[in-house]
């Protein structure tokens, strides 16, 4: 019995070495720099979370299905100077709710042209996503003229943004518990609808969800309306903080939201995963930059780790076994 | 009946040439409109300005042809072309300088080829974190500000003339086109690529050395892009991280626009010369109309899906008939 | 030791064993100069995997192996054809994005002084065999003769002294079939020896002089052709003796259940058939005969140009899986790894996974009820599996398959399909499936049954149908009818 245990740790780290790295890493430093632990730092971290969870959220999902998206630095852009712009004729929740309706839109726009056409690959998805990201910015720059939209230029006070983006519940960020709230409904999302477990079982193969009689086409568009519903959350995340939005603004979460999600441990083969799992990551990788911070790394140089890392992760996940 | 197999017949011959059917299609348009377009001056800068990214083109159509694909030749491009400028910079003599940036491009293409060949990881998500990967190098290297050459005699390098006229970028350009041409075409190793991408199971099984073939084709790949990287720098006498952020994604489009399909085994320089050169033209036909920068941005977005939508469906009809 | 090179090929006792199963039993075959040697078998029969072997894609496990007086003990497919040895597969070993002469000379581009070099050799062995195609097209545009000639052509650019051809008459038509004739005489007459693989035996009485006969990893007899019988060679094929292998036959065909007409698609070709309440129907024919293609289509899994299916006197319509499944259908794919289980998915998400809709109430999945399905089916299957929540990878290939059949078991279906059901799992598990089989249509369901084993179908169905390119060819009463009788229809 306890043969069997020792042999399931050393399971668990096969499955999960980029993962025991960073926690490694993470305990050096704090050994090493005790104001890493410190009251304040925690509060910075929690509140350096930001728009990135949501993403890696969305992201989740449409990895668990198989495929990957990358268009979701398009939806980020657009969905904030859209959002930004209809404050003024619809109000504040009218611009909240159409942000994240254009954002689920958007998803399943990309979802329904990968469908339509029947890209199967992950080269096909990856490169269909790519061009609707570009069309998707375009739209945002063409709609900004390549401005800053700003939350504060009109002279009403905006308190949801405000609230969302800088508010506390005793030291405890709104935002947070905003993200929390969604995590929860991801999490049962994926773990007690037949909609999660359909998304799950198409990654895991899909030919044998076909023949068992679900609707595979539907359920990817379900998923990547889901990305973009959660794009859009991280763009609302996103322009309350800084309060303003530009059409580049989304740059770079395609990248980190799948960092964060392939560190968490969801496998890019698709099927298995959750969004725990992904949560997981987003808060190692957080983490990591702060200890990068700690250590007095550029900014630059956590590019180089994040980079490193993901290839590594990318790299072991497909030498894992099923 | 005849009918519709003629119609079939021309439907395939076009979906075949989809760029050249763009290129006359654009030609015929511009007809109708007084602008500089059909100048010989025109024509040289149009060359001009896409030659380095059919450079680029040119390696990654190697990979490309072996079943691969470097979705990094973004990176290694702006990593080339600032080492190159600091090592100029540093008083090393040019030809040292371009050798040491050629090495560094090679070095990528291993890594490249051994995650991707050896260890048998999906060349498009690995490669794009490689990109990233670069761009933090980059950005920590210059400290993300460009880095101004001082040596009159590097800048020359891609701004000097031939017989008064012909831009040095056009006849490099030219030059590796030929060389690059010749090995695909006439030498065992360019032929042998084409059969590991046409099939890599019975490539293997007919005694070809699959794997160091194909290792090689990505680090040619890479010591091209850097080449390019260090031809840029010298045109725009900088080395800057900010150089190739869309590079990668854009040849790579380029290259399928032209007709190398990412299946491997087919295509070839002339189809990745034409593909990028359509990119430009639609560009300079764009310039010329005065069409605005951020529309441009969405037809390029456009093209995209349309093309590689366009080749996936091929494939999903080819699918289903079986 | 004398010389004993009048045989190019000796093979002596080889064994290969797969994971439960022995492909090849001291298989011993002798392969003279300048013959062409028929090798006939059923499906499975072991034919293909000693190619394998002797091409160096398998390692053998045991025996040994003499090519034209030399040992061999490991090979590789590179190394098998230098020394002489060549293998036309079924599904040809071709590059089909490159040209013809290139693919003659595949890997040997140097050795030919480049392009102009490769193409006029390549020209110069396709004149040999009489073949008109130019050198410079693309073989993914020929057609399927025209690449075996290529192929042919590759097999002689190697100087081969013993070529193989594996199926060589799948996908020809007859008029190609007779030009493939001339050249395996012409081939002969060089002293080249050929193997020839083949299930139609019309080809066999024509080509071949001697002829082996393999069932089951085994050589059973090897003669000269000319003393042997068209019904000799289909008695040895299937001559199994029939143990208690099987339950007793079940009888409950009742009324009509389903009626299928006019189903077309490109490889289907006017199939009309009745299914009967209660009945066990088996669909029988080669490999390739277009069984598969029936039931997927009839499944909607597939595109079909047009047909009429009556369910219970109604006609409905069945354009995807989901509403075959609606309508009561339920499909055990022929690929159980590719087609049927999610491999890194536990025992029972892999059972349930039909099931969920029924267990779904607002968009929730009750996790309770599912537990008790997934206990339930591994009961009452008993499957063996450490936990309901064990990946099904880890499973045995019968227990595997009992997961997928559980996962229909639960919505008791009107018509299970089960393609190669007992494919590639051992007799105990076999067993089972026929027992749960008869439970079925004691039940009221009814069974359409693909197989590759006659046996099975005859001990099992209710009545066969014979499939045959894509149209049906015979009906039988398994009851009256002999093996064969069937084989003779499925063979054409």
């Amino acid at each position: 019995m306890t043969k069997t245990k020792s042999n399931s740790a050393v399971e668990f780290l096969k499955q999960n070495l980029v993962l025991c790295g960073i926690v490694v890493l993470i305990i050096v430093t704090a050994i090493a720099e005790p104001k890493f632990v410190g009251a304040a730092n925690l509060n910075n971290i929690l509140r350096q979370l930001g728009p990135l969870p949501f993403a890696a959220l969305g992201m989740t999902f449409v990895i668990i299905g198989g495929f990957i998206d990358l268009s979701i630095v398009g939806i980020i852009s657009l969905v904030g100077v859209v959002t930004i712009g209809l404050i003024d004729p619809l109000g504040q929740v009218g611009a909240l709710l159409a942000g994240l309706v254009l954002g689920a839109f958007l998803g399943w726009l990309n979802g329904f042209v990968l469908t339509a056409c029947g890209a199967m690959t992950q080269a096909e998805v990856l490169f269909i996503t790519y061009g609707m990201s570009s069309v998707y910015t375009a739209l945002a720059l063409i709609y900004t003229k390549s401005e800053t939209l700003r939350i504060a230029r009109s002279s009403k006070p905006y308190t949801i943004f405000t609230t969302l983006g800088s508010g506390n519940i005793g030291i405890i960020p709104i935002a947070l518990i905003v993200f929390l709230l969604f995590l929860i409904l991801m999490h049962l999302f994926h773990t007690k609808t037949i909609w999660g477990r359909a998304i799950a079982l198409m990654g895991g193969n899909k030919d044998a969800a076909y023949l068992v009689g679900f609707n595979v086409k539907a359920t990817m568009r379900l998923a990547y309306a889901i990305n973009g519903l959660m794009s859009a959350l991280a763009s609302v995340a996103l322009l309350s903080r800084v309060t303003t939005a530009t059409a580049t603004s989304g740059a770079g979460y395609e990248t980190n939201a799948i960092l964060c999600v392939v560190v968490g441990g969801t496998t890019l083969k698709g099927g298995k995963g959750s969004v725990l799992r992904t949560m997981l990551g987003v808060v190692l990788i957080t983490l990591l930059g702060n200890c990068m911070n700690m250590l007095n790394l550029s900014t630059y140089m956590q590019t180089v780790m994040r980079g490193t890392v993901l290839v590594i992760a990318i790299w072991l996940d497909n030498r894992k076994e099923l | 009946m005849s009918a519709k197999a003629n119609v079939n017949k021309i439907w395939a011959v076009i979906s075949k040439q989809k760029a050249v059917v763009a290129i006359i299609a654009l030609m015929v348009m511009m007809l109708f409109f007084d602008t500089t377009f059909y100048t010989p001056y025109n024509w040289l800068d149009m060359l001009r300005s896409t030659a380095i990214l059919e450079i680029v083109a040119f390696g990654v159509t190697v990979a490309v042809i072996c079943g691969g694909c470097d979705l990094s030749c973004g990176g290694t491009l702006c990593l080339g072309g600032i080492l190159a400028v600091m090592m100029v910079n540093k008083g090393m003599p040019i030809w040292l300088a371009v050798i040491a940036a050629l090495v560094s491009g090679a070095v990528v293409g291993f890594i490249n080829g051994f995650l991707v060949v050896h260890q048998k990881t999906e060349p498009f998500i690995i490669t794009l974190g490689m990109g990233m990967l670069l761009k933090g190098i980059c950005q920590q290297l210059t400290d993300a500000h460009p880095l101004t050459c001082t040596s009159l005699e590097f800048m020359k390098l891609s701004n000097m003339k031939f017989f008064g006229t012909v831009p040095s970028l056009v006849v490099y350009m030219l030059v590796l086109f030929i060389i690059f041409y010749c090995i695909m075409r006439f030498t065992s190793f360019g032929r042998n690529c084409y059969a590991i991408g046409g099939n890599y199971e019975v490539a293997k099984y007919s005694g070809i050395k699959v794997v160091p073939i194909k290792w090689a084709a990505f680090i040619i790949s890479g010591t091209v892009s850097a080449l390019a990287g260090v031809l840029l720098a010298s045109r725009m006498n900088t080395g800057s991280s900010v150089y190739g952020d869309t590079t990668g994604m854009l040849v790579n489009c380029g290259v399928v626009i032209g007709g190398t399909s990412f299946a491997g085994g087919v295509g070839g320089m002339v189809e990745s010369f034409i593909g990028l050169f359509v990119i430009q033209l639609l560009t300079n036909c764009m310039n010329q109309l005065g069409v605005d920068g951020y529309y441009q941005r969405l037809f390029e977005g456009i093209l995209i899906v349309i093309i590689i939508a366009s080749d996936c469906f091929g494939r999903k009809l080819k699918r289903e008939r079986v | 030791m004398e010389k004993t090179t009048d045989y190019i090929l000796e093979v002596k006792d080889i064994c290969k064993y797969f994971p439960g199963v022995k492909a090849l039993d001291h298989v011993s075959l002798s392969i003279p100069q300048g013959v062409v040697y028929g090798i006939v078998g059923e499906n499975g029969a072991g034919k293909s995997t000693l190619m394998k072997i002797l091409s160096g894609v398998y390692e053998k496990d045991e025996g040994t192996v003499i090519f034209n007086g030399e040992t061999i003990e490991h090979t590789t497919p590179i190394q098998a054809l230098r020394r002489g040895l060549s293998i036309i597969y079924q599904e040809f070993n071709l590059v089909n994005t490159m040209t013809v002469g290139e693919n003659i000379f595949l890997g040997r581009f140097s050795e030919n002084h480049g392009m102009r070099g490769t193409h006029k050799k390549a020209k110069e062995l396709l004149d040999s065999i009489g073949s008109s195609i130019s050198t410079t097209s693309l073989v993914g545009d020929l057609s399927a003769s025209e690449m075996q000639m290529v192929e042919i052509a590759k097999a002689l650019s190697f100087d081969s002294k013993l070529i193989i051809m594996d199926e060589p008459s799948s996908s020809l038509t007859s008029e190609e079939l007779k030009k493939l004739g001339i050249i395996i005489n012409q081939l002969r007459d060089k002293g080249v020896s050929v193997i020839y693989i083949s299930h139609k035996l019309d080809e066999i009485f024509e080509y071949c002089n001697i002829v082996t006969i393999m069932r089951d990893g085994c050589v059973i007899d090897t003669k000269p052709v000319e003393e042997l019988t068209r019904s000799d060679m289909i008695a040895k094929m299937v001559g199994r003796t029939i143990e208690n292998e099987y339950p007793p036959r079940a009888h409950f065909v009742g009324e009509p259940l389903l009626e299928v007409r006019n189903l077309n698609t490109n490889k289907l070709h006017d199939i009309n058939f009745t299914l009967h309440k209660g009945e066990i129907l088996g669909l029988v024919g080669l490999v390739g005969a277009g069984r598969t293609e029936i039931i997927r289509a009839l499944y909607g899994a597939d595109k079909v140009k047009g047909h009429q299916v009556i369910l219970e006197g109604k006609t409905v319509k069945i354009p995807t899986p989901k509403q075959a499944k609606q309508a009561g259908m339920a499909l055990v794919p022929e690929d159980r790894k590719r087609e049927g289980l999610i491999l890194p998915f536990s025992v029972e998400s892999n059972i349930t996974m039909a099931s969920l809709e029924d267990l779904t109430h607002m968009g929730i999945v009750d996790a309770s009820k599912e537990a008790d399905i997934g206990k339930r089916q591994i009961e009452s299957l008993a499957i063996k599996t450490p936990t309901p929540e064990t990946k099904v990878v880890t499973l045995s290939g019968g227990n595997q398959q009992k997961c997928i059949v559980g996962r229909w078991m639960e919505r008791n279906p009107k018509i299970l399909i089960l393609d190669e059901p007992t494919r590639g799992i051992d007799v105990g598990a076999k067993y089972e499936i026929y027992v749960l089989m008869n439970k079925i249509v004691e039940a009221g369901g009814a069974i359409i049954m693909i197989s590759s084993e006659l046996p099975e179908v005859l001990n099992m169905s209710n009545r066969v149908l014979v499939i045959c390119d894509g149209r049906i060819t015979g009906e039988f009463n398994p009851e009256e009818a002999t093996a064969t009788e069937i084989m003779d229809k499925a063979i054409g």
